[in-house]
């Protein structure tokens, strides 16, 4: 891939420029939103996935 | 979300991102945490400004940063992220107030057609079951999937 096409595909990417950083594993393990989560699994728990039919 | 979005840290699994908020309320670190359910291959979505004295994230706060669609975007960014990383994963969301579920809502139908194509996008209704997203509907959580091919 050129560079052009390399820009190209850049500035059309729904993602922008990543920089990895490993100190945000730090937060691995934590539960940063709890009253979110355990609204997330008690309606999981309910009511579970859908069936995908695409 | 061809909207402009601010460039942010993660780490090798893409489930935490960072970045700053510019604004004339200064530079703000906001967080984006995709955590694991009890439900295998399902993450909720959560996201707020980070406090460097608590190392916790309030997701309550409202900045007034005159940036939020910005912000928005790049939130919705990391979903596009998220999913090149995790493609099976289905993505949950529900807001920690009314208004903040009603500006997910209003993401969503702002850019609905962009993310119809690549997503399959549910809300939970008020009689507990999960429908395809239905503008105007009101909906206490949102769920997102990438579309198997």
């Amino acid at each position: 891939m050129t560079v052009e096409q390399t820009i190209e595909k850049l500035n059309k990417s729904k993602v922008p420029i990543i920089v990895i950083d490993k100190t945000l594993e730090r937060f691995k393990g934590q539960n940063l939103f709890p009253k979110k989560l355990k609204r997330a699994n008690e309606i999981l728990a309910k009511t579970g996935l859908p069936k995908l039919t695409n | 979300m061809n909207h402009p979005k601010y460039n942010y840290r993660s780490e090798s699994a893409l489930q935490f991102y960072e970045f700053i908020s510019e604004g004339p309320e200064g530079l703000i670190k906001k967080m984006v945490i995709y955590t694991e359910t009890t439900t295998e291959n399902v993450y909720n979505i959560g996201f707020g400004d980070y406090d460097e004295s608590t190392n916790g994230i309030s997701d309550l706060s409202v900045t007034n940063n005159g940036d939020s669609l910005k912000v928005l975007a790049t939130v919705a960014s990391t979903v596009y992220a998220f999913i090149e990383r995790h493609p099976n994963a289905w993505i949950l969301a529900t807001g920690s107030t009314s208004v903040r579920t009603r500006l997910y809502r209003m993401g969503i139908t702002n850019n609905l057609t962009e993310i119809e194509a690549d997503f399959i996008d549910l809300g939970y209704t008020k009689n507990e079951e999960w429908e395809k997203f239905v503008v105007g509907e009101d909906y206490e959580a949102f769920l997102l999937t990438k579309k198997r091919k």
